[in-house]
């Protein structure tokens, strides 16, 4: 039941929200401690202008950091794993488990090691996206089928052929996903990384919001991070229609 | 009787539009089924066989130009739904249900209890060569086999026209001669009322009363053909004269659309 | 599945973290003994124990708040299109926020207790399984539902034998996944505001700078998870059965 994706219905909803909260929401009296009205936020927003793009922009470069660092290792760690069975064996079990884990609580000791730096962030943000991307790695090419790697055999083709041309394009409808998991993971340990301490970024901004209990600067902050959470994740979808377009079996 | 037989079609026509494109898979078919015939379908791939069963069955709508008619009546979209049992060109078995429960779907749909049901397909198992499998799951079977549980969750649903959109595709050819022979005796017991999709030239005059071979796309009855050999048929039938000059005339039809199938697209 | 590559793992690991503080003489404010952080634990079991087990209940019980809510409606929505065409997108936009972003308002809205742990458990879980049943219930092609509505089947007869079926392993999975970020937002909200649980314990170490018991929170915040998960993975069979 493939749908083509319209635009009319969420741009229909967007509006009615935005229109609700800015006019519906100080007329319904709703107490702003709950729900401040929406030109209260956007006004709180303009009057920390600067700090908020400066908090974004240092927010952002730790998650893409973070985000980069952690898939190509985690791909090419995938990579190694999948093809060395006893590795797999192994490691899978512990990667998945971990997965399961809290693993954002070790961004304690992350920045116990390192400080309050912006390596600190990075290093969350790394292991993080790491793990979804190399469990998505490994589970991707296992998929491939015998049948049809035998008939790839049977026409002569080399192991390198193999792998580009059969066990990668089947694995990376399954790599597309982990990656989309991995950059949100990454955003969120930025912003953890942040609250443990540090004067620059989103998360500062929010620990200062909730001691001063600011709740138009919260849902400030709430939107860029839904802005920042967003953008990475777009650019993903954007890939993977032009490029990875066939689905998994 | 009525005079329009079991089932009536009556310039019947069906156009796809998608993506700005029209596709016209049907034009003015026209044909009439007797209570109890075999027919047998036969046509080139994508002449709109598929699409021509889906109207029959009543989950697509014949456009506007044209009629079909049940038992006399005249049928609008969806009032034909429940009243053929049909049975698609894919398996389509449920992975989360057994091969009995797979097999007993259409029963339980119908109202019938989960027991009651499964006792009734359980006891055509034998007849169906699945004997002993009634606990897997249809991952565990061949491909033949998951035809025969698809068949046979159709034959369960026991009503007077039975639609098979070529039932024994995915069978090897012994089984298949030996799931022909034995659907003609089930055929000759309960004598249902058969439309039979198949690629199998040989396979359509061996089952069928009648042989109605399509056009290539847009699909219309190109000819319609009787079968007068004696039943109860044997394998040996295919040997004799009578068979092969049917045959012979069927395959120089079917050639000539399926090339233009091919010389269309080139 | 055989244990004995993982179980040679797990031990290499092991010695080679021994072996890595044996050899470049780590101190323990930096990486601390496996065997000294058991014992750290062990030192103060009742600590770790009852902090653990606040913090499963806040998981747990937002957990199943919110997995039942997502759920309930992705079923409303493939019943009623109108509904999902417009709640969709309304959740999918709140779901592209980091959940622990919400952390700040939840504590200030329900304050520093369990109220704001079980809240962000839930708002952790409740689109990922909205999304991912909606994506299992519309999974079935067009032919295997003419198939069902041939035998004469209705709306809820090809809903609860088709559509929810084919949908089980969307929701084990959406399951799988909330259960581990609504963990995570109640360890994370007990770092930034609680009056106990094991996030605030680690939060507690971490102020003091004393990594051996960070290590030792993180270890038992490591364990309480995996036997969550473990739980979970018992109840996915009886889900997905088939497979
Ligand atoms: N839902 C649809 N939308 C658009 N076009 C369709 C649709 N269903 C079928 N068609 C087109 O109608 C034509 C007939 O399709 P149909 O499946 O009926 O063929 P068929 O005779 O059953 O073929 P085969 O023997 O290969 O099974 C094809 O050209 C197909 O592309
Ligand atoms: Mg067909």
């Amino acid at each position: 039941m493939e749908e083509r994706p319209s635009l009319i219905a969420p741009v229909a909803t967007a509006i009615v929200v935005v229109a609700a909260w800015w006019f519906l929401v100080p007329l319904l009296g709703i107490n702003p401690r709950y729900l401040p009205s929406l030109s209260t936020v956007v006004a709180d927003g303009l009057s920390i202008r600067s700090d908020l793009v400066a908090g974004f922009w240092r927010t952002f470069v730790e998650t893409a950091l973070g985000f980069l660092v952690g898939s190509l290792i985690g791909f090419a760690v995938g990579v190694v794993f999948a093809y060395i069975p006893i590795l797999e064996r192994a490691f899978l079990p512990i990667l998945v488990a971990a997965q399961t884990i809290p693993v954002i609580a070790f961004g304690a000791i992350v920045v116990i090691w390192f400080g309050n730096t912006i390596l600190a962030k990075v290093v969350i943000a790394f292991y993080l996206s790491f793990f979804p991307v190399t469990v998505a790695t490994i589970r991707g090419l296992e998929t491939v089928d015998r049948d049809r790697e035998n008939l790839m055999r049977s026409f002569g083709a080399s192991g390198r052929q193999i792998f580009l041309k059969l066990a990668l394009p089947t694995a990376l409808p399954l790599i597309m996903v982990g990656l989309k998991i991995g950059v949100s993971f990454s955003l969120a340990g930025a912003i953890v990384g942040e609250f443990f301490g540090d004067t620059v970024g989103l998360g500062v901004l929010l620990i200062q919001a909730l001691y001063f209990e600011q709740v138009p600067r919260i849902w400030v902050l709430i939107v860029a991070c839904a802005i920042l959470g967003t953008i990475p994740y777009a650019l993903l979808v954007l890939v993977e229609r032009r490029w990875v377009w066939w689905r998994a079996e | 009787m009525p005079a329009e037989g079991l089932l009536a079609l009556r310039n019947v026509w069906k156009r796809f539009h998608s993506g700005g494109t029209e596709t016209v898979a049907l034009h003015d078919v026209d044909f009439v089924i007797e209570p109890g015939q075999f027919v047998t379908l036969i046509g080139p791939s994508g002449c709109g066989k598929s699409t021509l069963f889906n109207i029959i069955a009543g989950l697509e709508e014949p456009d506007g130009d044209g009629s079909v008619l049940f038992q006399g009546q005249p049928q609008r979209h969806r009032d034909l739904l429940g009243k053929v049992s049909f049975m698609p060109q894919k398996d389509l078995l449920f992975p989360w249900r057994t091969v009995l429960d797979n097999a007993a779907l259409a029963l339980e749909i119908e109202g019938m209890p989960r027991k009651a049901a499964r006792q009734k397909a359980a006891a055509l198992f034998p007849e169906f060569g699945l004997q002993g499998f009634e606990k897997h799951y249809p991952r565990q079977l061949s491909g033949g086999m998951r035809q025969r549980v698809a068949l046979m969750r159709t034959f369960l649903f026991e009503r007077e026209l039975l639609l098979l959109d070529e039932p024994f595709g995915a069978l090897d050819a012994l089984t298949r001669s030996m799931m022909q022979r034995w659907l003609l005796e089930i055929w000759a017991r309960h004598r249902r009322t058969v439309l039979f999709i198949t690629h199998d030239i040989d396979e359509a005059i061996f089952l069928g009363d009648r042989v109605i071979v399509m056009s290539a796309r847009p699909g219309t009855v190109r000819c319609d053909e009787r079968v007068d050999l004696p039943r109860p048929r044997s394998g040996e039938v295919m040997l004799t004269p009578q068979f092969l000059d049917v045959k012979r005339r069927l395959l120089a039809i079917v050639e000539e659309e399926s090339r233009k199938t091919f010389s269309a697209s080139a | 599945m055989n244990l004995l590559p993982v179980t040679v793992a797990l031990a290499g690991l092991l010695a080679l973290w021994e072996l890595a503080i044996a050899l470049f003489r780590v101190p323990g404010f930096v990486l601390p003994r496996p065997l000294d952080i058991a014992t750290a634990v062990m030192e103060n079991p009742g600590l770790y124990a009852s902090g653990m087990l606040l913090t499963a209940l806040e998981a747990i019980g937002g957990f199943a708040a919110g997995a039942a809510l997502g759920f309930g409606l992705a079923v409303l929505m493939v019943l009623f299109r109108p509904l999902e065409r417009a709640l969709v997108p309304i959740a999918i936009a709140i779901s592209s926020v980091p959940s622990i972003a919400f952390i700040p308002l939840a504590l200030v809205w329900f304050g520093l207790g369990p109220v704001s742990k079980v809240a962000m458990a839930a708002l952790a879980v409740v689109f990922v399984v909205l999304l991912n049943t909606l994506n299992g219930l519309k999974r079935p092609d067009r032919e295997a539902i003419n198939l069902l509505r041939s035998f004469g089947a209705g709306r809820l007869g090809i809903l609860w034998r088709l559509q929810l079926p084919a949908a089980m392993p969307a929701v084990v999975t959406g399951l799988r996944v909330g259960l581990a970020r609504s963990t995570i937002a109640v360890i994370v909200a007990e770092m930034l505001g609680a009056y106990a649980g094991i996030g605030q314990i680690i939060y507690q170490a971490t102020v003091q700078v004393d990594a051996l018991h960070v290590w030792a929170g993180v270890a038992v915040a490591t364990a309480g998870s995996l036997l969550l998960n473990a739980v979970l993975v018992a109840v996915d069979r009886r889900l997905v059965w088939w497979s």
